[in-house]
């Protein structure tokens, strides 16, 4: 078991470099592609881990995958593998919710791919700053140009508090939080200017480097967003 | 309403407890407070001495004068004029100023009693000479520290001239609040620094309007979640020195709820049933009573001055969030 854990944080870590370097023009998603192979076993779940990360380079203008590409065909495995239960958290949904969207936005429209589901949505109202940046942290792979723009718009009236959160996560030295609050806070209007996002997103990139899901927040505030360089 | 307390009675009632708790504390242990007889000798910790004391004339003569509750007052105006004649009225200062002519804290720490009107006139004398050469404003390379003393010198030389003024402005422009530098980047040491800034700017909370806009929005904003980080480590005596600067504020959230009551009560369920309250939560209170009083007297000290600030009325509310945006 632990072997496969492993391997499959293994497969997460290669593909977050394989988008990070994509999104720095270092490589089309055909590098990403190669890595989520779905001759890969840990390839579907990886695609679940990181959610519409995986199509992020595709937000770039390059040409949709074939349906026979390998990331096209580990996402609608992921998709048909992974829909969140009845029970699932708000993240969860959102996060799949996310990966729904970007494959329908992205790849052929050829296969049958799952609709995007009604996530609710009271918590980006409702909750204390603390919380609501722990859990759009773990959203951040929604926050790509045209991507949950429902969600966009509510968060955009807590910016002080996304804010104030991530100044609680560089404190805590929790990088990957930080990054993950810190490229949503790059979509976002009117970021105050004394949060030094510009500045933070550098020092979180620089301190968290050793994780490269800190390392594509970073690339894709910089980006998508401008911020961050 | 409270200025950054729960606005509630209960609320008020809270903050109070703290304020009344810690005062019993401090007044049941006013004798370590008391200053050796050879304080002017060399080799004399002054950190251990007369700094305690200075703290308890600044916070508690705050206290005296401010706090809405009469038998609070009337408590603290109890250590106030017992910390004053600590000093031999004042003696002591003129004593350890011949022995250091060019040390400030003598001077600091008298100004909190020139400042009630309280003065000596060997000290008065000697520090009017002392203070006048240039080399009195060399040691002020940390800016904090700098406010600190130039106070001392409106305090106990008065009437604060146009080059004071200049300099206390040029001073204040170099402080984390002149600044206002990534929130991010606050460490303990800056986060010290930041409290002092703001309560030399408004001479222990006295004059809250005296805080520039800018300063006072920087500090709405990211108070809380400061407060929220040094809640989380237990470390109360800072929590307590940024409870005092939110009451200098009146920090309120966007939706107009007020997360420092939540911290409050925090603050408050940290304070011991004897009303004391140690630096930090990360080992129980020593068994030595000396070493519990060094434990304790600050953070209790603070949690005194901070309940009491967060009981009287703030200003009217200078600015929105918005101005340091």
């Amino acid at each position: 078991m632990a072997g496969n854990a492993d391997a499959l944080r293994s497969v997460i870590a290669d593909a977050a470099s394989g988008v990070a370097l994509a999104l720095r023009g270092g490589g089309g998603p055909d590098a990403v592609s190669g890595i989520l192979h779905p001759d890969n076993p840990f390839a579907p779940a990886a695609v679940r881990v990181l959610g519409a990360d995986v199509l992020a380079p595709y937000a770039l203008g390059h040409p949709p995958p074939t349906a026979e590409a390998g990331d096209a065909q580990s996402v609608r495995m992921a998709l048909a593998a992974y829909p969140p239960g009845a029970d699932a958290s708000e993240v969860s949904v959102w996060s799949y919710g996310g990966l729904a969207e970007a494959a329908r936005r992205f790849l052929p429209a050829d296969g049958a791919l799952p609709p995007v589901p009604d996530a609710d949505m009271a918590w980006t109202g409702t909750d204390p700053w603390q919380r609501l940046a722990h859990r759009v942290s773990q959203l951040a792979a929604l926050a790509v140009p045209g991507l949950a723009d429902g969600l966009a718009a509510n968060l955009a009236p807590r910016v002080d508090d996304l804010s104030r959160g991530f100044v609680r996560a560089v404190r805590r030295r929790d990088w990957l939080q930080a990054a993950g609050v810190g490229r949503w806070l790059a979509r976002l209007p009117d970021v105050p200017e004394t949060l030094g996002l510009d500045t933070g997103l550098v020092f979180v990139g620089r301190l968290g480097a050793a994780d490269p899901r800190v390392d594509l927040h970073v690339a894709a505030a910089q980006r998508f967003f401008g911020r961050g360089r | 309403m409270t200025a950054g307390a729960p606005e509630d009675s209960d609320g008020a009632d809270l903050v109070d407890r703290v304020a009344d708790g810690a005062l019993g504390w401090l007044d049941a242990r006013r004798d370590r407070f008391r200053l050796p007889a050879d304080i002017a000798e060399p080799g004399v910790d002054v950190d251990r001495t007369l700094k305690p004391l200075g703290e308890l004339a600044e916070l508690a003569g705050l206290i005296a004068s401010v706090h809405p509750r009469p038998e609070l007052r009337a408590r603290a105006e109890g250590l106030f004029a017992f910390a004053w004649a600590q000093t031999v009225d004042g003696g002591v200062f003129a004593e350890l100023l011949r022995a250091e002519p060019h040390a400030t804290y003598p001077v600091e720490i008298y100004g909190v009693f020139a400042r009630a009107g309280l003065r000596h006139p060997d000290t008065d004398a000697l520090v009017d000479a002392l203070t006048r050469p240039l080399s009195w404003r060399v040691p002020r390379s940390d800016p904090t520290r700098s406010l600190g003393v130039l106070n001392a010198e409106d305090r106990t030389r008065g009437g604060a001239s146009e080059a004071w003024q200049d300099d206390f402005a040029a001073d204040y422009a170099r402080t984390w609040l002149g600044l206002l530098p990534e929130p991010w980047a606050l460490d303990r040491r800056a986060a010290y620094g930041l409290t002092h800034d703001v309560f030399h700017v408004t001479d222990w909370g006295r004059h809250r309007d005296r805080l520039p806009a800018e300063a006072a929005g920087y500090l709405r904003l990211w108070l809380p979640t400061w407060l929220d980080c040094w809640l989380d480590e237990r470390s109360w005596d800072l929590a307590g020195e940024l409870l005092a600067v939110a009451a200098c504020v009146d920090v309120l959230d966007a939706a107009g709820s007020v997360d420092i009551a939540a911290a409050w009560r925090r603050l408050a369920a940290a304070q011991d049933a004897d009303g004391g309250l140690p630096e930090t939560g990360a080992e129980p209170r020593p068994a030595d009573p000396a070493a519990d009083f060094l434990a304790c007297y600050h953070s209790t000290l603070v949690a005194a001055f901070a309940a009491t600030l967060a009981r009287t009325a703030p200003v009217p509310a200078l600015v929105a969030t918005e101005a340091a945006r």
